[in-house]
Formats: structure tokens, sequence, C-alpha cells
């Protein structure tokens, strides 16, 4: 087996509850697996049944146009298991295997199954294009959960996973070390605005947890100075968890039962402050995970759960904001647009930052995947990786001169500067909405620093 | 022969087809949604959902948006497809004088609606063309297919044609004939089969049709609304309403829950110290 990623070795699995297959019972087991999922989800079974393989999808897979790779096309991609579905589901599959594409499961199929799941994004733009509305971005996950319990994932995604069943956090850090940012954060805050600006931890009684990405305490540290600044000059009562220092959930992308675990622990981490709304920060599927599938997860939720986006467009009137003197857009992450329809509050704060706002084409629900999307930030994958971000450099590229895109998702934005050098566009630089609103706010009595204003950082 | 073909087959072809459709939809209505699948943006309304789906049903709305060749070819079969069902049922049962209802002369009507045949008739056999030349000549449709997509098209152009046939005065078909034979199936009083060979090539395909459509792809029809039904449902509210139902057994127990695949260990949760 020759997939494009490092697979994960047998004791790691074994940290997250995953054993081993036997080669001789891999067939066995892929089967019993996938009757267990087709039973537990409708959208498995429909969508793999309901293909007339018309080929539309083939336009909407910036996996595809990327890449050039036909299995990367989305009817070709959920293909692998649609064949083998049809020849073990189906009875005219079994009696006439040629007749209806079924094929059989053998090693070939396997390997097709690991390397092509992986070179999908779950973006989900072929089920807007699909005419029937097959989703090959369930029909993915679905897959790769499979693959996962048959002993087959990326190392990367599961030495994630395992951070965060030990710490709640992607990164893997512990409660001093937690604080021990939060107060170097909480410093330079001072220096640059000299106020007293706060980024509590585990503080009891607190009406709001906030779950950023834990990347901002260390490489976007401006998305969470920003929503500090923010929040307080909102007057918001708010902390961090150590308990969840983490919005993302890696579960999604290859584990029904690491999402489950990962989502309770926000209602744990809630009840120890006592909070009774959750605001999720810039991340992308987190986002996704929390609004879509905490019910579904872990059954009723007692908090109210709003995007950190919304929560500050509510109030925009009440911050006074200073453009940035900037041309900037607005990447939509796939898991905001077409996944939770968290469209227009981006948009409406970029706007109210900056001196000049542009649209890339297409853009909200049909924007294009910037590449980096389910769990596919290993370094081994970074040439594939600038494959799939090529629709996205071009979308950008139609905007030059640029001086920001605007990225309020912490895969995105590990992704996108990478593209933008790639494809010689190393000038425009690509961050948060929360560090553009850090950096227009007007603070009462604020000394305003020059750099600050000129939106010097920015560039 | 004659029972085999007149009785036997049409009643055991329209048995499958009702009770395996049903069934295939049964089989996918009844597993769970887990989770939201919302696929953004959705009408909030129950009307804007009604709406959505009836503009992608009546004119494939979102095949329109994004290829609108394909749209031309697969519209163009469809609605052809539903006059031509809605013609027979009319067209048998008035003897072709449907259209004295809204107030023509019976001669007249007769007319209409064999010109409204015929043009369906002929529509559908050149979009089908169309479709078969469209997967044909475009490499990446042509690579994802297989045998049976070809089949389904050639299917359904035998039957248009071996219908369109039927006017040409060489294959002759009596109408009373076929009304009296059909009517008698209906009323389970089975008269004898219409005396017209091409008439009989024309039924038994339909036969086939029938026989094989619950287990063919032709189940995009039904599957379409279990899709679509799934990607336009509104996103969950928080806090949750009490009471709610908890949408399937995961919310409580795991997706391995009395599963025995799976063979996974317990999960240590770990703390944060
Ligand atoms: C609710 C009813 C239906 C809907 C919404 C629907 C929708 C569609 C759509 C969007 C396509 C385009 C995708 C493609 O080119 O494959 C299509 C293709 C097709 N449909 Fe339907 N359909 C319905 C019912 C039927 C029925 C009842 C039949 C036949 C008995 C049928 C036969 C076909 C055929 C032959 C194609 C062409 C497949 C090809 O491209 O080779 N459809 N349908
Ligand atoms: S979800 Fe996105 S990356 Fe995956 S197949 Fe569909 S369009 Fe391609
Ligand atoms: S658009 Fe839908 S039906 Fe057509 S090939 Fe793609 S997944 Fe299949």
């Amino acid at each position: 087996m020759n997939p494009p990623f490092h697979l994960a070795k047998k004791e790691d699995l074994k940290h997250i509850g995953i054993g081993q297959v036997d080669d001789s019972a891999i067939k066995a087991r892929t089967l019993k697996l996938m009757d267990e999922f087709r039973k537990f989800s409708r959208s498995f079974s429909a969508m793999l049944e309901t293909c007339t393989r018309c080929g539309t999808c083939a336009n909407a897979c910036h996996s595809y146009l990327g890449t050039d790779d036909f299995n990367n096309i989305p009817a070709a991609r959920a293909g692998y298991l649609r064949a083998i579905f049809t020849r073990y589901f189906t009875w005219y599959g079994r009696l006439f295997r040629r007749f209806s594409g079924a094929r059989e499961f053998d090693d070939d199929t396997l390997c097709s199954l690991v390397s092509y799941f992986y070179q999908c994004n779950a973006c989900r733009r072929c089920a807007l294009y699909c005419p029937f509305g097959i989703d090959t971005a369930e029909i993915v996950l679905a897959g790769r959960n499979i693959l996962t319990s048959l002993g087959l994932a990326p190392s990367f995604i599961v030495s994630i996973a395992r951070n965060e069943i030990l710490t709640g956090n992607n990164t893997g850090i512990l409660k001093p070390a937690i604080i021990d940012s939060c107060s170097f954060l909480e410093e330079e805050l001072r220096g640059e605005t000299g106020l007293d600006i706060k980024i509590p931890v585990d503080k009891p009684d607190s009406e709001i947890l906030y779950l950023p990405s834990s990347s901002e305490l260390f490489t976007n540290v401006d998305t969470l100075m920003g929503a500090a600044k923010v929040f307080h000059h909102l007057g918001v009562d708010w902390t961090l968890s150590s308990v969840m220092l983490e919005a993302a959930n890696y579960g999604l992308h290859f584990d029904l039962e690491i999402l489950k675990k990962q989502n309770r622990r926000m209602r744990v981490a809630a009840a120890a402050v006592g909070a009774r709304k959750v605001i999720q920060g810039e991340c992308g599927h987190g986002w996704r995970v929390a609004r879509m599938y905490s019910e579904g997860a872990d059954g009723p939720v007692n908090f109210q759960l709003e995007h950190v986006l919304d929560f500050v467009a509510a109030r925009l009137q009440r911050l006074s904001l200073s453009r940035l003197p900037i041309r900037a857009t607005l990447h939509d992450s796939c898991n905001y647009g077409r996944g939770t329809g968290l469209l227009d509050s981006p948009r409406l704060l970029v706007r109210a930052c900056v001196e000049e706002f542009v649209e890339m084409t297409p853009n909200r629900e049909r924007n294009f995947c910037c590449g980096g999307g389910s769990g596919l930030l290993m370094d081994e994958m970074k040439d594939l990786r600038m494959q799939l971000g090529k629709m996205k450099a071009g979308q950008i590229k139609d905007l030059q001169p640029l001086d920001y895109v605007a990225a309020p998702c912490a895969s995105c934005k590990a992704q996108l500067p990478l593209v933008l050098k790639h494809y010689g566009m190393g000038d425009t630089a690509c961050g948060g909405v929360m560090d553009l609103l850090g950096r227009a706010l007007v603070m009462d009595n604020e000394r305003r620093i020059e750099g600050n204003a000129t939106g010097n950082h920015v560039k | 022969m004659e029972f085999l073909f007149g009785v036997m087959l049409p009643y055991t072809a329209f048995t499958v087809f009702v009770a395996g459709t049903v069934l295939r939809a049964a089989g996918w209505l009844k597993t769970p949604v887990p989770f939201q699948l919302t696929l953004f943006p959705v009408p909030g309304s129950i009307q804007g959902k009604i709406r959505s789906l009836a503009l992608d049903f009546f004119f494939c709305a979102s095949l329109f948006r994004e290829d609108k060749a394909l749209w031309l070819r697969v519209w163009l079969f469809h609605l052809s497809l539903g006059l031509i069902i809605a013609g027979h049922v009319a067209g048998i049962y008035y003897l072709r004088e449907q259209f004295v209802l809204v107030g023509l002369a019976p001669g007249t009507s007769r007319l209409l609606s064999k010109l409204l045949g015929g043009t369906a008739g002929t529509a559908m056999v050149l979009s089908l063309g169309a479709l078969i030349v469209g997967r044909i000549i475009n490499p990446v449709v042509r690579k994802l297919s297989v045998p049976e997509d070809f089949f389904n098209l050639l299917l359904l152009s035998a039957i248009a044609a071996s219908g369109i046939f039927l006017y040409l005065p060489v294959f002759h078909v009596d109408l009373p004939a076929v009304r009296s034979y059909m009517g008698g199936l209906v009323t389970f009083r089975p008269a004898s089969l219409p005396q017209s060979p091409m008439f009989l090539v024309h039924f038994l395909l339909v036969n086939i049709l029938l026989l094989y459509f619950p287990f063919s792809r032709l189940l995009h029809s039904v599957g379409y609304f279990v899709n679509r039904s799934v990607l336009l449902e509104s996103p969950p509210t928080y806090p949750t309403k009490e009471g709610a139902a908890p949408r399937s057994a995961f919310a409580s127990s795991g997706r391995h829950a009395g599963l025995h695949a799976s063979g996974r260990e317990p999960m240590d949760m770990g703390g944060n110290p």
C-alpha cells in the first residue's frame, strides 16, 4: 500500500482505542462494517445507490480540477465504495457483476480507497452540483470511518486525535503551558493598547466559554488577541477552558466515536466554568461539528451555541472601527458556507474593517475549498495539497493586487499562506477576521500606535 | 402462451415494480439520519423546501444551474416521458377522445392526440439518442459509465421506438382492442391480447422495464427525494427543546452499540491536570 501520507502505526492507533485487523480478515471485516454503516445512516446507502454517473460533479471538485486525476472525480472517488457495495449488498450486483459495475473487494480496491478518500477535502461542493444531491463527502467520511476501524488512518490525524483525547486540544498542551501563553499574550496586549485586557483561563462562573483554535496560542495569535480585545471592549464575561481549549474535532475526519468523545467534552468544559453559552472561534470543521453534530452525537444540549463571527456581527454597532487601508477578500471556509450557512457575518465584519473589500468568484456557498480541509495538513502531502489549492489560487490571482485574504478557519490559515507562496502571491497576507477586528478596533482611552492604524501589521 | 404473456407477465411485472420500489424506498427511509446534513443555504419554511423540491422535480433546476447542455437532454427526456405516461392513460381510456372533455370535436381530439403522442415519442427517442451520444463523446462520462447506463438508455429507446412504429400502417394496432385488454387487466377480468406483433414487442419491453426498474439506477427517481430531503433539513437549534426524541441510538450508545464487527476498546478520556 502506497498512500500519499504516512499510515499510523499500530501502537498509535491503540492509544485511541483502535485495534488492528489481520490481513486475512480484512475483507470480511470491511463488509461487516459496511453493513453496519448502511443500517446506521440513511445517506450512506441512498447516496451510494442513486448515482447515474452523469459526470456533473467533475466540474465541482477542486481536487479533480487541481490534480487532473480521474479518480478524484467525486463519482469516481465514491465509485470505489459504490462498486463494492453493489457487488456485496445488492442482488443484481451479485448476479450481473460487469453489467452493474460491481467490483470484487481486493487489495487494489483497498489501496484506492485509502489513497483517494484522503485526497478529498470533504468540502461538499459536489453535493451542490449533483442533480440528485449526492454528497460525496458523506460517503468519503463514512469510508474513512470504515478504514479507521480496519486500522488504516493517517498518522497525522491519529496523533492530533490523540492530543484531543488526552488534553482536549490539538496542540496537546496542558494547563500550565496554557496559562503561560495567555499571560504572554496579555502582556502583548498591554504593550499594544496600554489596557489591562484579560485572557482568562478556567475562570469560574463565567457567562461565556470561548473555544478558539489552540493554534491561536502560538501561530495565529492575532486571532485570539483580536477576540480578547473585542470581548474586552464589549464587556463580555468570558473564559477559556483547559479542559477543552479547542473548537476543532478531528473525529469528524475519520472516526465518529472520537467525534462523540470530543464533542461531549464541550459539555464538561461548559459545566466546569458554569457557562450558559459556548462561543466557538475561527475553526471551520469545529463549528460544523458543534453546530450540526452536537445533538446527534451526544444528545440534548443545554446551553446556547454561537459562532464568534455571528456574536460580534450582532454587536457591530457597539464597536468603533477605523478602517484599515488595505484591499482584502474573504475566503468562505467550506464548513462555514455549505456546512453551516455562516455566510453573512464574516462579510459584514471584513467590510467594516477594511477600505476595499472584494469578492472572489465564485463565492459564498459556491466557493472553492482551499485544499486544506478534512485533516489533510500533514507535511508529506504538501505537494499534493498545492495541487488541491490550484483552483483557490486562481480565484485569488484574479483579485491581485490584493493585501489580505481573510480566512476565518485554522485549517485554511495553515494551507492558504503556502498556496499563496507556491503560486507566486507571497505578498498577499492571510489571516483571520478577528485579526482584522483587533487591528481596526478603536479601544476606549487607547493610545493609538502608528503601525496599528496604518495596517503595517497586515502587509 | 396467451396466459403467460397476457396475464402472468403483466401482473408479475406490476407487482415487482410497485413492491420493489416501495421496499427499496422503505429500506432507505427506515434508516435513521443520525446528524443533520443540511447543505446551506436552505429555505427555512416548509413551503420553501417544497418549492425547492418541486423546482427540481419539474424542471431539474439544479442541473440547469450546473450544466445547461445536459439539462436540455435530460429535461426533454423526462418531459416527454411524463407526457407519454399521461397520454397512455387518457388516450387508451378515452380512445383518443380525451380532448372532447375540453370542448374539441371527437375527430379533432383524435388528431391532436396522435400529433401530441407522436411528437412526445419522437422527442423521447431524440433525447435518449442525445443522452447516449453525450455519454460516449465526453471522455470523463464515458469512463465513469458502466454497461447498465447504456442498457437503460437503449431499453427506453427501444420502448419509445416500438411505440412510434405502432403509428405506421404496417404495424397498425386496433385501439379498442388495446383498451379492452388493458381494461380487463385493471378490472381483474383478463381479456385476450390484441393481435399485433409490434404491440406485443412494445408491451413485452415495458414489462421488462417494470421488472427491472426497482433494482436499477432508474431508482434515482426515488433516491432523489430521499437525498434532497436529507440535505434540506433545517439545522438544530440550541439549547435543545425539552423532550425532543433522540435522532438515533448513536447519541446515547455510539455507532458500535450492539454490533460485533468493530472490536473497539473503550477509550480513556484522560483529563487535564
Ligand atoms: C422524480 C422523478 C425523476 C427525477 C427527479 C429524475 C431526474 C433525473 C435527472 C436530474 C437526470 C440527469 C442525470 C443524468 O444525466 O444521469 C436523470 C437522468 C435520467 N433519468 Fe430521470 N428522473 C426521474 C424519473 C425517471 C424515470 C421514472 C425514469 C425512467 C423510467 C428516468 C430515466 C432517466 C434516464 C434514462 C436518465 C438518463 C441517464 C443518463 O444520463 O444516461 N428518470 N433523471
Ligand atoms: S467533497 Fe469536495 S473534495 Fe470531496 S469529492 Fe466532493 S468536491 Fe471533491
Ligand atoms: S453528479 Fe451525482 S449522479 Fe452525477 S455522477 Fe456525480 S454523484 Fe453521480
